[in-house]
């Protein structure tokens, strides 16, 4: 009975966290701040209500197929958490040499040096 | 006690998807219309766990890895294709 109470305190701040991301999407000047704000979304809004759906249907008896969901989700958010960090790099290092603008003091990547 | 708390939950998720559609259409850039398309598919992978919790079914499960990989795709090409090295 403990496990569905933790996996459910798991799925509402998996919520809370995707609607901190959504307004900060929105709100965000450039796009090397939304990057800050799409990574919020992505591991605080899709890995923890996961491992929480992982944690809830292994306590609930009478669920057709529960040690197959709770396998899967737990798969899913393990490849999530390693492939969401690797993705944004590779798109913010792209955006950079294609020349989108943004607010730097310094930049390392033109050879500036501080 | 699941149903009440999955209840409360999808408009909330439902919310955030909006937004996210909201910049993936006015967006300035092409990186940010991929990086908004690729919040989307998380929170639809995490969304589609949810769901197979509320009908009962492990059947909705088995999208989610595919949904997961394929946004991962979509960064490496998109940010492959603006580097002018595409190689196949």
């Amino acid at each position: 009975m403990i496990l569905l109470y933790i996996g459910a305190g798991l799925m509402i701040i998996g919520a809370l966290c995707d609607l901190l991301a959504g307004i900060g999407m929105l709100k965000f000047r450039n796009f090397y701040l939304r990057l800050h704000a799409a990574t919020i979304g992505t591991v605080g809004g899709a890995v923890v209500p996961l491992i929480g759906v992982a944690l809830a249907a292994l306590d609930m008896p009478g669920l057709p197929g529960r040690f197959a969901i709770a396998g899967a989700s737990f798969i899913t958010a393990l490849i999530i958490l390693l492939v969401a960090p690797a993705g944004s790099t590779a798109l913010a290092y792209a955006a950079h040499r294609s020349g989108v603008e943004g607010n730097f003091y310094f930049d390392h990547l033109r050879g500036e040096e501080r | 006690m699941i149903e009440s708390v999955v209840k409360l939950i999808v408009p909330i998720f439902s919310l955030a998807i909006v937004m996210y559609l909201i910049r993936a259409v006015k967006g300035p850039t092409i990186p940010d219309i991929v990086l908004a398309i690729d919040c989307i598919g998380y929170d639809l992978a995490a969304f589609m766990g949810i769901l197979s919790l509320y009908f009962k079914s492990p059947y909705l499960i088995s999208g989610a890895i595919v949904l997961a990989l394929w946004s991962y795709l979509l960064d490496i090409y998109v940010s492959r294709y603006l580097l002018r090295e595409v190689r196949g």
